[in-house]
């Protein structure tokens, strides 16, 4: 055994373990606390495909960002951490996910030379040609073959693959179109409405409503001055 | 699928993503909790970055679209976790509830 598979042994059980202690605790705050335990093993696999940007990237966004953005929901919701782990369906969703990483296992697994799952009858329709040669026009390396290192530019030529017109120029304005829109969505819906503002909303609506009502009783038409104010007061009490 | 780097053949790597997504899954369906459903789907997201980085070191590190699409997948799980988790604050405020079945009304 070499050190890299001692590693990815290592890390593949930390992996999974922490990720079975996150779906199964009653506890969410700790379920919080395994999920970084989580990603940190995603990165650990990530080093060891020698992808030191992604390793980075995951511990960064995963563990710096989303991580503590859980947390912070958890904690803001609080009083819900006592909870019931599992729903009426808990059996039946075991069975469905067990169902499916023994379809994956035999389709990926050591064993898919022997027992051919691509044939089976509902398997067939979603893996019709599980290993195709070349798939949009990047050959790939065929089986036996020594894998080439990672090239040195890797990282520079990502970043020119991600502006180039003819590569992921397009996908690229749209996530970040998307995390624009998604960042103001955030805000708007997680925005709290604070009493004070409310009551200042009321005031300025019904100073504005009893403007409007001066005005057109100047203009020489008969306002309707009961209506405004009523309308007015009523459509911020909804909010 | 004999292809191997470091003494690890690929098809490890997809046994471990396979799993996680299959545990990400059974979180998703089975947690009474809105934030935990959040965190299985973290970790399906997961499970698949590592199926595009692990296939991309694997068969084509030549060429940068596994780079790419795990990005992207990078980023959509941020603006899946900003928004989801913004959704359910704020019906926590309201509700004071974040049981997924008991939020089957579209006004609150």
């Amino acid at each position: 055994m070499t050190i890299h598979q001692v590693l990815f042994i290592v890390i593949a059980l930390a992996i999974l373990g922490a990720a079975i202690f996150v779906v199964t605790t009653s506890n969410l705050f700790r379920a919080a606390l395994m999920m970084i335990l989580t990603f940190f093993g995603v990165a650990g696999l990530f080093v060891l495909l020698d992808i030191g940007l992604f390793a980075v990237a995951q511990v960064l966004i995963y563990i710096g960002a989303i991580s503590i953005l859980v947390i912070f929901a958890v904690m803001l919701t609080r009083g819900m951490q006592g909870m019931v782990p599992r729903n009426s369906q808990a059996v039946a969703a075991a069975v469905v996910a067990g169902i499916i990483f023994f379809v994956l296992l035999l389709l990926f697994g050591p064993l898919r030379t022997t027992i051919d799952v691509a044939r089976w009858p509902i398997v067939s329709l979603f893996a019709r040609n599980v290993s195709p040669r070349d798939v949009g026009g990047v050959e790939w390396i065929p089986p036996g073959q020594p894998i080439p290192a990672v090239p040195e530019t890797y990282i520079a030529d990502f970043g020119r693959a991600l502006v180039d017109l003819n590569q992921y120029l397009l996908p690229f304005l749209l996530i970040a179109f998307l995390v624009d829109v998604v960042l103001a969505g955030a805000i708007f819906i997680a925005r709290q409405r604070r009493p004070a503002e409310v009551i200042e909303d009321r005031q300025r609506q019904a100073e504005e409503a009893a403007e409007e009502a001066e005005a057109m009783r100047r203009a020489g038409m008969t306002p309707d001055v009961a209506a405004l104010p009523e309308g007015a007061v009523a459509s911020t009490a909804e909010h | 699928m004999q292809n191997v780097l470091n003494g690890i053949p690929l098809w490890w790597y997809l046994v471990v993503s396979a799993a996680l997504f299959c545990i990400g899954l059974y979180g998703t369906l089975a947690r009474k909790n809105a934030i935990a459903l959040l965190m299985g789907v973290e970790l399906m997201l997961n499970a698949a970055n590592i199926n595009l980085l692990a296939f991309w070191r694997y068969l084509a590190p030549a060429s940068s679209g596994g780079l790419a699409f795990a990005a992207f997948v990078l980023v959509i799980a941020a603006a899946e976790a900003a928004v989801g988790l913004a959704l359910i604050i704020s019906v926590y405020r309201v509700t004071r509830s974040i049981d997924p079945e008991k939020l089957d009304q579209m006004k609150l």
